[in-house]
């Protein structure tokens, strides 16, 4: 492809491509396009956008997934970033939306995918939960909130509470929040080995934070939030686990009800935008 | 002529009253959120980069709304894509109108250049290729813009490190049309001038000579990294004096633009970067100016356009619940 013609979207659409991949673009269009500078050849000036183009992409990708760089280390997070944004550049007028297809990205490309999947490497599925706990985090940190707004105290009834918006549950392969804390925190955790975790992911005065749940409690928040309703879901899980409505009563109350209302699990239904 | 006389005649010659004279601000970034809401500092105003707030539904809107209620504040954007051929982004545009109301920003700004096409983005700020078909091209999305905005768009002068061959117009001239044509006004920003006429072997004089510098409402200062064989806008160090210079000049000729120092890469605490601008007036009053305070470590890569301001670190604040 060459810039020849010189109209404005020609010449666009040529150094749009010259960004994301440098190596395919032929030395006499460069020289065609740009005149030499005051003390580089025309390459070697557009090479300054070259470079800039992808250590200023790559620098983003680093601060969205400080826990991916550190399990991969530097070198390789470096070359699965470079060649992301080469196959998924950025298509959002926000940096904040760079890593949004970075952990499906992995997951499509990743080094073992025509094995069998019992035969797959777990470190790579690990990376994959990794960053997908990640992204999730990152975007939390920056959606729409509850703060400004009132919270429900334990005295609120049960039919006013409905589940915080932003809450996030997810399922990982791996102890991904607790590895992603100890990084954080400047440590050095090693490769976890491979467990369920279930978490809901909460914001409450800008602070987000992890909560690691029991299979039942996951159920449970699921529930609630298919269901829009606590009532409707304790109904659910008395069914499911088959025990009586007033023993689910009573766990849910004794149990769990004041912490995830205090950790801002719960708005008032009143309260919703 | 007194210099206190003659620096109050210069800003009551300012040519256009709907644009306030704001004084010295800062480039409102992440690591001072907190030092600014502890102190309230002294500062005459801040300018926020919108593309970090137009989104925000987290601590970084909420501090700027606080901020927004005791200092004057401007929005500039890197995300207009004014010059691409892309269709301008509406939906980019009328959040951007809604966070200019909820701030009562003073002005929107961006830069003369495009950052993308084919709905890709380089998230740099890419130089214009300056032809009559470019400026036509750049007329009617001003044109555009503006009406969405509802106010005229402030425009800047990027640093660049080409030179089109197919260029026929000057930046300072395509600038001056660009205004005449869309009633847009200039930031005019006094290290891209350095950067981009010592890249390109051109004379800073020739294109301040040129400049429209009747329709600069607002100018930049920045630190750059001299490279030797060429120079890149880093903003990771305290102004140059060659570029001090250029100020000097400059703002005289503005008749007291609003000034703007620039610093995003190594970002030093907040009294440093404040002391930085205030320089500035010691520029403004044709006085000897104060001696350049300690200058930090460059950092190790030499990127133009650096991504801390653009990605601030809004991840601070989790923590994991052991059950
Ligand atoms: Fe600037």
């Amino acid at each position: 492809m060459t810039a020849d013609g010189g109209s404005l979207s020609k010449v666009q659409r040529w150094m749009m491509s010259a960004l994301i991949a440098p190596g395919r673009v032929d030395g006499e269009s460069v020289t065609e396009t740009f005149l030499p500078g005051a003390q580089l050849d025309a390459a070697s000036c557009l090479g300054i956008y070259q470079r800039s183009y992808i250590i200023r992409l790559r620098i983003c990708l680093m601060g969205q997934f400080p826990a991916t760089l550190h399990a991969l280390g530097e070198d390789l997070f470096c070359d699965f970033a470079d060649e992301y944004l080469r196959t998924c550049p950025s298509d959002s007028y926000t940096l904040y939306e760079l890593g949004r297809r970075f952990a499906a990205w992995m997951e499509e490309n990743r080094p073992d995918r025509d094995l069998h999947p019992e035969e797959r490497e777990p470190w790579v599925d690990f990376m994959i939960d990794l960053a997908t706990y990640e992204r999730m985090l990152f975007h939390l940190f920056d959606a729409p909130g509850h703060e400004g707004k009132p919270w429900p105290s334990i005295q609120t009834p049960d039919n006013e509470l409905i589940l915080l918006p932003g809450l996030v549950l997810a399922q990982f392969r791996f102890p991904v929040a607790w590895y992603y804390h100890e990084v954080r925190a400047g440590k050095s955790p090693l490769y976890p080995a491979p467990v369920q975790q279930l978490v809901a992911i909460v914001r409450k005065d800008f602070q987000t934070t992890t909560f690691p749940l029991s299979p039942f409690h996951f159920r449970f928040l699921t529930s609630i939030q298919r269901l829009g309703s606590i009532d409707a879901a304790l109904e659910e899980m008395a069914l499911w686990c088959g025990r009586s409505l007033a023993d689910v009563q009573s766990s849910w109350i004794a149990d769990v009800r004041q912490g995830w209302i205090t950790a801002g699990f719960f708005i008032r239904r009143n309260d919703q935008d | 002529m007194d210099k206190v006389a003659d620096k109050s005649e210069v800003q009551s010659s300012h040519p256009d009253p709907a644009f306030e004279l704001l004084g010295l601000g800062i480039g409102l970034r992440n690591c001072h959120f907190d030092h600014i809401l502890a102190e309230w500092p002294e500062v005459d105003w801040f300018e926020a980069i919108s593309e970090n707030f137009m989104d925000s539904g987290g601590r970084p809107r909420w501090v700027l709304d606080q901020i927004a209620e005791r200092y004057p504040v401007v929005l500039h954007g890197v995300s207009m894509s004014i010059g691409s051929t892309d269709p301008l982004d509406m939906a980019y545009l009328a959040k951007l109108k809604k966070l200019a109301d909820d701030v009562s920003a003073r002005w929107v700004s961006d830069h003369l250049c495009w950052t993308g096409i084919l709905g890709l983005n380089s998230h740099d700020l890419l130089p214009m290729m300056l032809t009559e078909e470019a400026l036509d091209h750049v007329v009617e999305r001003v044109r555009q813009a503006q009406d969405v905005l509802e106010r005229p768009l402030v425009l800047e002068n990027p640093s660049s490190y080409v030179q089109f061959q197919k260029s026929t117009i000057s930046e300072p001239d395509f600038l001056r049309a660009l205004c005449d044509a869309t009633g847009c006004r200039l930031l005019l920003d006094v290290n891209n001038v350095y950067v981009t006429c010592f890249n390109a072997g051109t004379s800073t004089s020739d294109y301040m000579k040129a400049f429209p510098f009747d329709r600069v409402v607002q100018m930049h200062l920045a630190g750059h990294q001299h490279c030797g064989t060429h120079i890149v806008d880093t903003h990771d160090s305290p102004v140059c004096d060659d570029v001090w210079q250029l100020f000097r000049t400059a703002w005289q000729k503005t008749g007291g633009a609003a000034v703007l120092l620039e610093w995003d890469g190594d970002v030093p605490e907040f009294e440093r970067v404040h002391a930085e601008v205030l320089r500035a007036q010691a520029y403004i009053d044709d006085i000897a100016p104060l001696p350049e305070q300690m200058v930090p470590q460059r950092r190790k890569t030499t990127t133009s356009t650096p991504v801390d301001f653009l990605v601030p670190n809004v991840m601070n604040d989790s923590r994991i619940q052991i059950p």
